[in-house]
């Protein structure tokens, strides 16, 4: 038998993905005891970029540089849009909010205001993103702007990742482009993203690599690096290896395992563990019911039982990689309350047979639908239940994928629906 | 793809074809069209003969029916109420290839298993037709059945043994055109015919466009042979020959797992969903029959899928839960004899001299099956051999089919144990669903441009098992891209185009069976290509 633990709180966050890391974050620093189930280490899927909008309309695939301006017709053109129901100016709110957590856990993002940046991925591709890490900055420069003499450094055995695909890709854009490929020695064939970003934490093999880089400087303005450059101190990484060669550098994100997405896991959990959040990590919700104006779950992980008393709960369960989502032949469910979910109305109709058809597939608009705090609602359009919310991926109307807008979505719907039953306890509404 | 143009009305209104000089002209004695079993059959079975040849294709091998099927070897058994006779060559090809192509084949046996409600006639008068066409059968107790087969229905009534066997059609082509090729033949993929020029009755040139670089060529030939599957008619049009044909498309289920050892059939007549067929670690469901106007651009449905998997399942329970990893089409070439049910026209094959139709070094050989391929390829030579004056017998009845290290890789999915473990630590692993590493990449590369192709990541992966594991490319795409930028094997920016074409090819047999964990394997590709790569935007 396992242990079966008691736990009281104001909110629970079912979610460890992003939406559920910034709810926690949000409800924490309100003041709110706070729980949170879910499994974090999906967010080595997340690329660490945070989008607003780059992209509407998608017909056409515009790309946006002002996000505003694309912001403005998809509200006017999608009322039910999640963004619908927050405005601009929340939105900004909410990133505001998360990068100044994130900043007090050591994680250095940057935005300018109202544009987007052109982040040069490994494709050789860029993408138009609102909030990036500061180890990526230099890189938005390839796009806009003079012209860059750019070397690109790959590492043998980083199989994904190669400096002359980039450079390649990329020659009408910036006027040179220069490669070079790093061996490291009792390297076999496989080098791991993991692995080569502990090396780029000890400085010996700074030093290694800046003697490698050294060579090309007289004819480098900028370095480029696979976005591996340390786990928990990349700026500080990047830093050390721009004072070694005198040349500014950059990062450049690629497919998982993203060190990116495990910097934020590592800053979130760090975080959110000083705010005193309970995290169950790798539970499952197993039962719910809802009785005396609270919740009561039942959270399992593997050695532990948890049952849970609470006044709220935000669902920031995901998609279908995060399990919120299920996915049968005949229909969609939504895993936890099984509450409806929009979606086509027959199977044939979820996807197009252009896997890069610019409008998206039907099934990406698929979800829950809510009210204008995020709570899921019925056939009847009226809450399913007063403090029960729904954010992030989730939410139906939002083809993030195509939109890029993502980051976005979750961090404002999550910021929103916590400040939401924040204001409605602390009226004491619900306590009747 | 549809032709992109049909230059007969030039060839054949312009008497005055003057700039000969101009042009680049490769003679060969036979032009073969078509790089399906039965083309680069032929082209082996006439290299065998001594002639010298030339095949070409408008995609890459096996682009067509011979690439959309089961991969079964039948017994014969499947026909002996609806073609007798095909069932008979069926039955004969089985053990030639089974001695001559051995390394291709595995020896699986197969069942003929019928269940409750299923009809009691056809299930009785089974053994007496299968031994009418001296067919070995042999009724197996249910019981018994059930305990060599433990993932059949509870409710079968019937069960019969054949001979049928599994075939790897990939490598039965790759081994096939190698053989050809070490005897002095060429191959030239992305080639498609443009026109013919015919003079006294006789094709004299053919007009051949590359489809990569899009520079017009022209082969001098002897002989013409048509091997063109499902694309017979429009081939013959453009030498003035009407070959009325209609296209059958089949689907096809490709489950994660091998889920039985025999090739399992459904013991009634033959119709959707009814055989079963294990290949290396994965078993092939299907087919569908359905009607198609054109034999370019088919795809599985999710309707087909449905049917089949419902069908499927009568056999074979656990089908109904099972995971698939992709989906695929083929069109079954039929000459058009005005019948309705496309599974009663005769699945025999049909081999045309055109001299009766005023074209006298031009053969067409269609319909069929892979079964029996080589028999096909044998027919249709020996034609072209009496064309030449040449007196030889077919010799691939008794020579055996070389295996090539390139054919290898084709294999669906050999344990990783076996042979497709890196041999080396300094040789990644860049496929990790097929296990399938740099060097054998390499190999690949290297046999594509020995036969003057150009190596992208689909043709890649057509000669292996790269991108055809649970994660359907989302991954070893860009391994396999940096692969072909780190080697030079491209050196300009289009190497984003191949990846879109690439992910877009293997989607077409996704699309129809996404959900529960493929569903998730799905989203994570298009949060990668799509959410950080853009790959959807046009302006890359």
């Amino acid at each position: 038998m396992k242990d079966k633990q008691a736990i009281n709180c104001d909110l629970l966050i079912i979610g460890a993905g992003f939406a559920g890391m910034v709810a926690a974050a949000r409800a924490s620093s309100l003041g709110l005891k706070t729980v949170q189930v879910g499994n974090s280490s999906n967010l080595f899927l997340v690329s660490g970029l945070f989008d607003l909008l780059g992209v509407y309309p998608m017909a056409s695939g515009h790309i946006l540089h002002d996000p505003r301006t694309g912001f403005e017709t998809l509200t006017a053109d999608c009322p039910h849009h999640p963004y619908s129901k927050t405005g601009y100016k929340k939105v900004l709110e909410s990133f505001d909010f998360l990068k100044n957590f994130l900043a007090s856990a050591g994680l250095d993002y940057q935005s300018k205001n109202n544009e987007n940046y052109f982040v040069l991925t490994a494709a050789g591709t860029f993408k138009p993103s609102f909030m990036v890490p500061k180890t990526f900055l230099k890189g938005c420069s390839i796009k806009q702007g003079h012209p860059k003499r750019v070397l690109f450094v790959d590492f043998k055995g980083l199989r994904e990742f190669s400096a002359k695909q980039i450079a390649n890709v990329i020659q009408d854009t910036c006027s040179i482009a220069s490669t070079l490929t790093i061996e490291i020695p009792d390297v076999s064939s496989t080098l791991h993203p993991t692995r080569l970003a502990n090396l780029f934490e000890d400085i010996q093999f700074l030093n290694f690599l800046s003697k490698k880089i050294m060579p090309f400087s007289k004819e480098t303005d900028l370095v480029g690096l696979p976005a591996v450059c340390g786990l928990n101190k990349s700026p500080e990484t990047i830093e050390k290896l721009e004072a070694m060669t005198g040349l500014d550098c950059f990062e450049i994100p690629g497919i998982p395992p993203s060190l990116p997405g495990l910097r934020l896991k590592n800053a979130f959990e760090k975080q959110l563990s000083q705010n005193n959040v309970i995290f169950l990590n790798n539970s499952k919700i197993q039962s719910h019911e809802f009785k005396n104006h609270h919740f009561i779950l039942t959270a399992a992980t593997e050695n532990l039982m948890a049952e849970i008393t609470t006044r709220g709960v935000i669902l920031a369960s995901g998609r279908f990689p995060g399990g919120g989502l299920h996915a049968k032949r005949e229909r969609i469910t939504e895993t936890v309350f099984n509450l409806p979910v929009r979606q086509p109305e027959k199977r044939n109709q979820w996807y197009h047979l252009n896997f890069f058809n610019p409008e998206g597939h039907a099934i990406n608009r698929a979800g829950l639908e809510t009210d204008d705090t995020f709570r899921p609602v019925n056939q009847n359009n009226t809450p399913v239940f007063n403090t029960l919310y729904a954010v992030g991926s989730l939410l139906a109307h939002n083809d993030w994928v195509r939109l890029k807008s993502g980051s976005g979505v979750s961090c404002v719907t999550a910021y929103t629906a916590v400040n939401d039953f924040y204001n409605s306890i602390s009226a004491g509404g619900l306590d009747v | 793809m549809l032709f992109a143009f049909s230059n007969i009305d030039f060839f054949l209104t312009r008497q005055k074809f003057r700039p000969w000089l101009m042009k680049k002209i490769i003679e060969t004695q036979v032009l073969i069209i078509g790089g399906g079993v039965t083309g680069t059959g032929i082209a082996r079975d006439l290299s065998l003969r001594g002639l010298n040849v030339i095949l070409i294709e408008k995609q890459d091998l096996n682009a067509g029916a011979s690439g959309g099927n089961h991969g079964l070897l039948h017994s014969g058994a499947r026909y002996i109420c609806s073609d007798p006779e095909a069932a008979v060559e069926c039955s004969n090809e089985l053990n030639i290839i089974k001695k001559t192509a051995g390394h291709c084949v595995e020896e699986t046996g197969g069942f003929f298993v019928a269940v409750s409600g299923d009809d009691e006639k056809y299930i009785a008068d089974f053994p007496g037709k299968c031994s009418t066409a001296s067919i070995p059968f042999k009724k197996i107790d249910v019981a018994d059945a059930r305990q060599m087969e433990p993932s059949l229905a509870d409710d079968m009534i019937a069960v019969y043994e054949v001979n049928d066997a599994s075939i790897n059609p990939f490598k039965l082509s790759i081994e096939n055109v190698n053989d050809a090729i070490s005897m002095g033949g060429q191959y030239f993929s992305y080639c498609m015919l443009q026109g013919f020029e015919i003079i006294n009755k006789k094709i004299c040139l053919a007009k051949i466009q590359n489809m990569i670089s899009n520079e017009i060529f022209y082969i001098k030939a002897d002989t013409y042979v048509n091997a063109s599957g499902a694309w017979a008619g429009r081939i013959a049009s453009l030498a003035g020959i009407p070959i009325s044909m209609v296209f059958s498309k089949g689907t096809l289920l490709v489950t994660s797992k091998r889920i039985i050892k025999r090739v399992i059939n459904r013991l009634r007549k033959p119709t959707d969903g009814d055989i079963l067929v294990p290949g290396g670690v994965v078993s092939i469901l299907g087919t569908t029959s359905v009607r198609v106007a054109s034999p370019d651009n088919i795809f599985p449905t999710v309707d087909e899928v449905d049917r089949i998997i419902s069908e499927g399942e009568r056999m074979v329970p656990s089908l109904k839960t099972c995971r698939y990893v992709r989906a695929y089409s083929g069109v079954r070439p039929l000459v058009s004899e005005g019948n309705n049910d496309d599974r009663d026209v005769s699945r025999g094959f049909t081999l045309i001299n055109h001299e009766k139709d005023g074209v006298d070094n031009f053969v067409t050989i269609t319909g069929g099956k892979l079964s029996t391929y080589r028999l096909m390829a044998e027919k249709t030579s020996d034609i072209i051999c009496r064309m030449h004056g040449i007196v030889s017998e077919c010799r691939t009845k008794t020579i055996a089919l070389p295996s090539t290290e390139s054919g290898e890789w084709s294999e669906p999915g050999v344990h990783i144990s076996e042979s497709f473990a890196p041999k080396t630590r300094h040789d990644p692993v860049l496929c990790e669903c097929e296990m399938v590493p740099a060097s054998a990449v390499d190999t690949i590369i290297n046999s594509i441009k020995n036969n003057k192709g150009n190596p992208d990541l689909i043709s890649i992966a057509l000669r292996s098992r790269v991108g055809k594991g649970p994660c359907q490319g989302s991954f070893c795409s860009i391994r396999i891209l940096s692969h072909l930028y780190n080697t030079h094997e491209l050196t300009h920016g289009a190497g984003i185009n191949d990846l879109r074409k690439f992910l877009n090819e293997r989607w077409k047999g996704e699309q129809s069976l996404l959900w529960d964990q493929a569903i998730v394997q799905s989203s994570l590709k298009e949060m990668i290509h799509c959410g950080l790569f853009g790959l959807e935007l046009e302006t890359h």
